[in-house]
This record gives C-alpha cells, sequence and structure tokens, in this order.
C-alpha cells in the first residue's frame, strides 16, 4: 500500500489487543495535516484492546503533526521522540499515553539484523 | 566543576553560578540556567552604577533556593559599603529572583541597577564537548519583556525575562533607575522563563513567586514527610547519623520526577548534570534504597518499563525488551546527533531490572507491580537469550551498533581502557564482561521465583531455573582463572579469558552466581591488599598491566561497586569481611563530611591517611548516596526471608551499637538491633575511626609477636 499512515492504522486495528498497551487505557486523537486537509485518526485503548476509528470522540491525548512526517514514522523512518523534541509533533493531554504509544512505530528498515551483523545476536546452531 | 560554584535546582531545571549569583559562561564553562539539557542563561550580571558585586556570603536555603548577600565593589580586605544587595533565587520552570537594594546611608541615593542578559542555548553534549551551534539567534523586546530565542529549523527554545517594576528593557538586559531614601530599601522580582523546554507547551511565569509558599509544596515540604517516613537510626558512632541523614537529603534532591509518573519519583544518576533517567544507576540506586524508601524502585521499575526497547533501532542500540540507558531532550538529541531519544545501549540495565523487580516483591510484599509488569519482565528475561547472546554460546555480549556516537563500554565500568587482560591489552568485541553472567543468572533465579509464586507458570519458572542452573555450570568453568583463583573481568571472542583480577568478582558474589567452593577464594582477594586499600576495593588490582590508582575505572574506589561487594561477601556468608568494607567506606563518608563521591582514589590507606577525592562533576552522585545506606543493611545483616526480616548483625570494629527502627516493608515496620566491638585505638580527643585502627594494631601486634 502506497499510505503507510493507513497500513499502520489498519495493522494495529486488525492486532485487536497489543500487550505493549495493556496498562494503558484513554483515546488518542491524531490530527494529520496535509494535501490542504487535516485528517482525524482516533486510536482508543482499553487495558491494551486497540480500536481505530475516524468517528469524533472525546480525546485524552492528541497528536499533531504532518501526514508526511507520520508516514516516516509509520514506516520506521522517522523518530517520533527526536521529532517531537524538533517541534515538528505537538501534544496536548496525557502525555502518558502517547510515550506508550509511539513504541508500535516500527523501528528503520533494516537488512542486516538476520545475518549476524556485529551488534546482533547468533543464534546457537 | 570547582565547589566555590553555587548550584539550586528543581527536577531537571538547575542554575549554577558564582558566589555573587552571577552567571558569564563560555561554551565550554558549565554555569548557566540550564532545563531539559538546554541552557537557557549563559549571562546573568548584576551591575549597581556599573559597578560589579562582592559577595559576603551566601546561604544556601534549600537546594532550590540560595541567597546571596552583596556589597558594591571589587574584593577589598576591609568593606565599608553604605549599600547592600540581596539576592534570593528560587529554581523552577526557569528562576525566580528577588532583588533587594538596602540603603544604609543617611542621605537618599539614586542608582542605575543593571541586569545584562543572554544565553547561547547550548546543549549539555555541546558544553561537554565544545561543539559550535547551527542554528541561529535572536532577542527582541516585547512590552515589558526581554525574549532571547534560538532557532534551527523547526527547533527552538526562548527565555523570557521581565520585572515587575518599572524598568528599560532594551535587547541585552533590563535597567532600573532607583531612588531609595536614607535608611529606605528598594526591591523588584525578576521573571526568568524557560518558555519552551521541550514538548512545545509554553509558560510565561516560573514556578515560584515572591511569598509565594503554598506554591511549592512538592520539594520544600516534601523532605520533611521524607525524612520523616525513613527509618530512625541510633549509633554511638555519632557519624554514621550525619552520614545517614546526609544521604537521606541528597536522595531527596536526586529525587527526579518524569513528566508521566504523576509526580512520583525515581532516582536520577546526580547532580546537575545527570538529572536525567538511567537505567542502570536508577536501578542501582533504587536497589540500595529498598529498605528505606521502597516506592523509589516502584517508581524506577514503571517509568523504565514503560520506556523498554519495543524495535531495533541501530542507531539507538534499541531492542524490543531492552531496558534504556538515558533519556536526553537537548537538541543534539533533537536531531539525531545523539542517539539519547532514548539511547539504550546498556547491557546490564535489563537483567537488572527484572533483579529489582523481584527484590521490590521481596521486600515490599506488593505483588500486584509483578502482575502489573510480568509482560515487562518477560520481555527483560527473553531480550538476554534473543539479543544479549552475540556469539550464540549461551552468554550476554555487547557490542555497539551505533559506530559513530554509541558506547563501546555497555557495563558500569563504561571507560575505554576499563576491560583488559593482566599484560594491559584490550580485548576486542563483542566483550562478555563477568559480572553480566551473573547478573543474567540472578534474573533468571529471580524470574523463576516471580513466575512460580505470582505469575502462576511454574512450566516458565523450571525453564528458567534450568537455564540459570546451564549458565551457573558453564560460568565456573569457563572464566575461572585456575592459577590465580578468581575470575577473569570477561572473556574474549576467542574464548580465551580476559584474565584482569578486577572489583567485578564482588558483583558475582552477589549475583550468586558463584560455586560456593570458589566463594572464599574470592573473598580473600577483595580483602588482599592488591584489591582493598583500607578505604575499600579499587576497581583494578595492584600489578595489573593498567593498574592506576586515579584511573577511573582501572584503580580508583568506587562506593557504590563496595557495597555491592559488601552485600555479595554477605550472601557467601563473609560477615566479617563485609563489616571491614562497610567501616572503610564510612569512614572515608566521614571525611567527605557525609557525601560519598563517585569514586576516590586507591591509594592504599596506609600511606594517604585520608581518602583522596577523584575530580568529578556531579555530586551528589545517585549511587554513592545510596551506599552508606546499602552498608546499613549488610551491617545489620537485613534479608526478607518469607514475612519476615531476619536481621543478623556483624558490624565493624569501632560501631558498638546500632539500631534502625521502623523499617517499612511486607511486615510492616521492624527495628533492628546490632551489637559490636568498640575496642579500637582511641587516643584522647582523636577521631574515632572505624575498623582501621584495631586491624592496624592487631597486624603490629602480630608483627611483635613474630
Amino acid at each position: 500500500m502506497s499510505d503507510p499512515t493507513k497500513q499502520f492504522f489498519a495493522d494495529l486495528a486488525a492486532r485487536g489487543h497489543v500487550p505493549l498497551l495493556k496498562s494503558s487505557s484513554g483515546t488518542l486523537r491524531f490530527d494529520l495535516a496535509g494535501g490542504g486537509r487535516t485528517a482525524h485518526w482516533y486510536v482508543t485503548i482499553e487495558k491494551g484492546d486497540v480500536s481505530v476509528s475516524h468517528d469524533t470522540a472525546e480525546a485524552d491525548c492528541v497528536v499533531r503533526s504532518g501526514k508526511e512526517l507520520f508516514d516516516r514514522m509509520a514506516a520506521g523512518t522517522a523518530n517520533a521522540t527526536s521529532a517531537a523534541l524538533r517541534g515538528l509533533v505537538a501534544t496536548e493531554g496525557d502525555l502518558r499515553l502517547i510515550i506508550q504509544f509511539q513504541r508500535l512505530f516500527p523501528g528503520p528498515p533494516r537488512t542486516c539484523a538476520d545475518r549476524g551483523e556485529a551488534g546482533y545476536a547468533r543464534r546457537p546452531t | 566543576m570547582s565547589d566555590d560554584l553555587v548550584k539550586i535546582l528543581e527536577g531537571n531545571t538547575f542554575v549554577v553560578s558564582d558566589e555573587r549569583g552571577d552567571i558569564e559562561a563560555s561554551l565550554t564553562d558549565p554555569t548557566g540556567l540550564f532545563s531539559f539539557d538546554t541552557r537557557f542563561l549563559s549571562k546573568w550580571v548584576l551591575t549597581v552604577d556599573g559597578q560589579r558585586l562582592n559577595a559576603l556570603s551566601t546561604d544556601d536555603l534549600q537546594y532550590f533556593e540560595t541567597r546571596f548577600f552583596l556589597v558594591p565593589g571589587t574584593g577589598t580586605v576591609y568593606i565599608d559599603a553604605k549599600l547592600s544587595v540581596i539576592r534570593q533565587r528560587a529554581v523552577g520552570d526557569g528562576f525566580h529572583e528577588e532583588l533587594t537594594l538596602l540603603n544604609h546611608d543617611e542621605t537618599a541615593v539614586d542608582l542605575e541597577v543593571r541586569v545584562e542578559a543572554a544565553s547561547d542555548f547550548a546543549d549539555l553534549f555541546e558544553v561537554k564537548d565544545a561543539l559550535q551551534k547551527k542554528g541561529a539567534y535572536y532577542s527582541r523586546v516585547e512590552e515589558d519583556r526581554l525574549v532571547l530565542g534560538y532557532e534551527r529549523e523547526t527547533f527552538s527554545r526562548e527565555t523570557w525575562i521581565a520585572a515587575t517594576s518599572p524598568c528599560k528593557v532594551d535587547e541585552s538586559g533590563l535597567t532600573f533607575r532607583v531612588h531609595i531614601e536614607p535608611h529606605g530599601e528598594w526591591t523588584t522580582d525578576l521573571h526568568v522563563v524557560t518558555a519552551n523546554a521541550a514538548w512545545g507547551e509554553t509558560r510565561d511565569r516560573p514556578k515560584y513567586e515572591r511569598h509565594a509558599k503554598a506554591a511549592r509544596p512538592n520539594l520544600e515540604y516534601g523532605l520533611e514527610k521524607w525524612l520523616d517516613d525513613a527509618p530512625k537510626l541510633q549509633s554511638d558512632w555519632e557519624w554514621l547519623k550525619m552520614i545517614y541523614t546526609r544521604s537521606l537529603v541528597d536522595l531527596a534532591a536526586l529525587r527526579f520526577a518524569p513528566m508521566t509518573s504523576g509526580g512520583r519519583s525515581l532516582p536520577a544518576a546526580g547532580l546537575p548534570w545527570f538529572m536525567t533517567m538511567f537505567g542502570r544507576d536508577s536501578i542501582f540506586t533504587s536497589l540500595q534504597a529498598l529498605p528505606f524508601t521502597p516506592e523509589l524502585a516502584a517508581t524506577t521499575l514503571r517509568e523504565l518499563g514503560e520506556r523498554q526497547g519495543s524495535r531495533c533501532d541501530d542507531f539507538r542500540d534499541e531492542d524490543p525488551g531492552r531496558i534504556l540507558h538515558e533519556m536526553r531532550y537537548g537538541e543534539m538529541t533533537a536531531f539525531e546527533e545523539r542517539p539519547h531519544s532514548p539511547y539504550f545501549g546498556s547491557v546490564d540495565a535489563t537483567p537488572l531490572y527484572v533483579v529489582l523487580l523481584d527484590e521490590y516483591e521481596r521486600w515490599t510484599g506488593d505483588a500486584k507491580l509483578v502482575r502489573e509488569l510480568e509482560y515487562e519482565a518477560r520481555a527483560a528475561l527473553a531480550w538476554i537469550d534473543d539479543y544479549a547472546d552475540l556469539m550464540g554460546d549461551g552468554y550476554i555480549w555487547y557490542q555497539r551498533r551505533n559506530e559513530k556516537t554509541g558506547l563501546e563500554n555497555q557495563c558500569w565500568k563504561d571507560s575505554w581502557d576499563s576491560i583488559s587482560y593482566h599484560d594491559g591489552t584490550l580485548p576486542g568485541f563483542p566483550r562478555a564482561t563477568c559480572e553480566l553472567q551473573g547478573y543474567a543468572y540472578d534474573a533468571k533465579m529471580r524470574g523463576a521465583r516471580m513466575a512460580r509464586l505470582i505469575w502462576k507458570d511454574p512450566a516458565f519458572a523450571d525453564k528458567l531455573e534450568k537455564q540459570a542452573a546451564d549458565l551457573k555450570r558453564r560460568f565456573n568453568r569457563d572464566f575461572w582463572v585456575e592459577e590465580g583463583g578468581y575470575f577473569a573481568i570477561a572473556r574474549d571472542t576467542d574464548g580465551r579469558k580476559v584474565d584482569a583480577l578486577s572489583s567485578n568478582i564482588g558483583h558475582l558474589l552477589w549475583s550468586g552466581i558463584v560455586d560456593k567452593s570458589k566463594a572464599k577464594s574470592l573473598a580473600r582477594h577483595l580483602m588482599s591488599s592488591r584489591l582493598y586499600s583500607g578505604w575499600g576495593v579499587h576497581t583494578l588490582a595492584e600489578g595489573e598491566g593498567r593498574y592506576n590508582p586515579i584511573g577511573y575505572h582501572v584503580g580508583t574506589v568506587w562506593p557504590f561497586d563496595n557495597s555491592i561487594a559488601a552485600w555479595g561477601l554477605r550472601r557467601y556468608g563473609f560477615k566479617e569481611e563485609a563489616a571491614r568494607i562497610a567501616a572503610g567506606i564510612l569512614d572515608a563518608a566521614n571525611f567527605f563530611a557525609g557525601r560519598l563521591p563517585e569514586a576516590f582514589g586507591g591509594y592504599p590507606r596506609a600511606i594517604t591517611k585520608y581518602p583522596v577525592q577523584y575530580p568529578t562533576s556531579c555530586s551528589p552522585q545517585a549511587w554513592s548516596t545510596g551506599t552508606p545506606l546499602l552498608l546499613l543493611r549488610t551491617m545489620l545483616g537485613l534479608e526478607p526471608i518469607g514475612e519476615h526480616l531476619v536481621v543478623d548483625p556483624a558490624l565493624p570494629q569501632g560501631i558498638g551499637r546500632l539500631e534502625l527502627l521502623d523499617i517499612p516493608g511486607r511486615w510492616g515496620r521492624v527495628d533492628a538491633f546490632g551489637r559490636g566491638r568498640v575496642d579500637v585505638d582511641k587516643k584522647p580527643r582523636a577521631r574515632q575511626q572505624l575498623g582501621v585502627l584495631g586491624y592496624e594494631k592487631r597486624a603490629r601486634n602480630r608483627a611483635r609477636k613474630s
């Protein structure tokens, strides 16, 4: 799919339960601006059970960023924390939710991981 | 950092100034107003009629508040000032400064009071490494406010400066025209605000203002409750009370509440430069302080758990399950010129996380937290096997994947030359240092206990115990230096032993990985003249190629390291040896007025007579602050067994009586008492030292007899 953001949220919705978020509850609203419009995504977490929608709801944490940046975070090529420190991601409300949530973004695409490169575990043969 | 600098702080906001309260920093000079790892003021200079002021005295009211008493003119022997100046400063979201001028003359005066302000917005890393800025500065006057700013692309930081009295604001400061009647006074409030420190929210006032006592509940009043909640100590060695109180007060100052913790605190690593979350330091300090302030451990576990690694990221040396090393908020982190967002490059924090969780439950009975953090603990245990075994041989190894800005040595001895062979040569990477294997063993054993008793997963418990037993068997074979009778500091990639004798063997005793039959030899080494200076065990043994009594990790004595060694010696039944370690370190603490430095020289006590401080930038240092606390535990032999606290005291020579009252835990509150020997060589009016005199006396007697 050419839209990493859409793909990211679709994958998240498909997972249903995310153990990483098991101690989180609340609703995040993502306002992603791009192409002259702002898309709203709502992620509701109930002790790790996750649902995704575009419906208007009361949000505990609002996250604003550019759509293009979010695409890169969803693809693992941009890091949410350093982007926030650069002023590219604005947050409002329960910071704990977004600190938990950003851990769902993938790491940078790698090619070396499974080839026993330096710094990666070797599997016993 | 020189000691005549005045430091005050709250959270990660702190001010370092000279004794007049002035700041005049060059890029590499560590003075200024800092917040979230950025310098918000590099210049803050007060003049009266163009003259600098002169300090009469400085009064540290609290760790977040200071008062400076000043007079005009440069320092001379005799000062006959008709004017005095008082600056009272409280830190919090910037700082609030109450500026007061008193006219002692019989005639009225007209004065020009000026505050010069500027900021270089340096990142802490830039201060450390003298790097040049890449962005642009601006400063502008907005109504009655001076705005100092810095911008680089979308990154911006601003300092807002304003006063409550009429003044002329220009782009480099504030000027007041002041008229003071005979014996009158003039006063104003200066507000310096770190307007946008890290996450984009803007504030326009500092946290504390004049007389706003109600607005400062968290630290000042918190301190009283903090001291009140801690166990009470009584001892006939009177300095122990002073050392104990110093530790508690310093630990209070080191409390750091992350923005997500709901106001709960964990121990930061050091003051002021390391007022941030550190995996290793926060965990070790929480362990040391468990019998005294168990809530620190709970917050450490929760906050580190919430930031546990979730993906592979080479730049940050992150893996799923890994516990972070260090978090930073400055410009270089923002632009990924440094990996601290957060950085995960430590290899011990992850097993130690599991160790702390188990130890915390054993003390507090808080099984709920162990259930809450089951996922995190399992992920940490899985990381040991899945990500840390770089050679596929069942040991924990480390090798940074971030070759440019990552840490080379990811164990606590993290300087470049800390891990060496006997002949002084350095092994290549990856490296498997010995204490890591001990931590992994302990994590598996403790993980098994939690799995069996709390997670109700006996199969997982069995698996962990089997792995642990196997690790112990192999370790005792593969790391043991037969001819020396000790464990090598590390193993290299060829399977060779990195055969230097080091203080790491103390950590091995603590972890429990050591075969009983080998423990005695380790205890003997720890107390030998090659490792024990009389003050403490030094990091590397005398006679090793790289030994240097003032080498950071190759010969100095680290109080924290010693507290772990004492704990390890107790674990294997070496009570007297543990007591001697406690004696030396506590006696050293007495020389440092109760505040142990990060490290001090490894020179033999018989030669130097006093412990030689190693120059270090942070004081207090968290795990040095925690050291006396852990030593109290080891001297009293406190050990939670089931629902009870077992007390098995072994006091060093010089302490006749030691009482610790109201020790909190799953038992409610209990008291512990210890009685010991006091037959030290005490000359009239001489300071009663711990341990060493009696020890030397015995040695002398033995020498005389033979």
